[in-house]
């Protein structure tokens, strides 16, 4: 819900079986996996808010 | 095709949809070609989308709708853009979901219905704080399965 708050914020739910292939660039082995900037940043599990905001600045800062 | 709800879903769902406070629009973005489950998905999303008035539903075709798939940034199938709708502007809210929502994920996709008609993300006021700081793109996927 990230992508609410800020037009240039796009987020997908994306199910990992319909679209091996991305899952496989991605490297997406468990769920869920969140990949920030087309692999800027990678989060795997389920964390809190404060550790997904902190992985996008560092993906932002790359 | 055969219902995918059964009537005791269907009730419970029409009851959590009580709860709906602002339309939301359902942009469903399908294909012709390799797209294993898009006639599940768009009638699963129809279905869904007639508990409740508040909720309405535009079917396109990724490949006779190039442009709009563009504006909305979408190139797989099927792709589920949930966006708001007040009287007949359309709201981006940048929430898709892409592949079937099925399994768990139909429970994500009836709470992120929720929140997009609630136009209120339920973020902590710090995270709200950074978000506004964001100036250049940021694509989130999000990976998960229906087990």
């Amino acid at each position: 819900m990230l992508a609410m708050e800020n037009p240039l914020v796009q987020a997908e739910m994306v199910e990992a079986m319909e679209f091996p292939t991305l899952a496989d660039r991605h490297q997406v082995s468990g769920v869920p996996h969140t990949v920030i900037n087309d692999g800027a940043g990678n989060v795997v599990g389920a964390v809190p808010e404060s550790n997904l905001v902190a992985a996008i600045r560092d993906a932002l800062q790359k | 095709m055969d219902k995918l709800l059964n009537e005791n879903v269907e009730k419970q769902i029409h009851e959590v949809f009580t709860g709906l406070k602002e339309p939301v629009h359902v942009i469903f973005f399908g294909s012709k070609e390799n797209c294993e489950y898009c006639d599940d998905t768009r009638q699963l999303v129809k279905e869904v989308v007639a508990l409740s008035d508040k909720l309405s539903l535009e079917v396109r075709d990724l490949q006779t709708d190039p442009s709009l798939a563009g504006q909305y940034n979408v190139d797989k199938t099927p792709t589920l853009v949930l966006a708001g709708k007040d009287s007949e502007k359309i709201t981006d809210y940048g929430v898709r979901l892409l592949g079937i929502p099925s399994g768990h994920e139909f429970t994500s996709f009836i709470q992120d219905i929720l929140l997009v008609s609630s136009r209120d993300s339920g973020l902590a006021p710090a995270t709200r704080e950074f978000l506004k700081t964001i100036n250049k793109p940021v694509h989130l996927q999000v990976f998960v399965t229906p087990t």
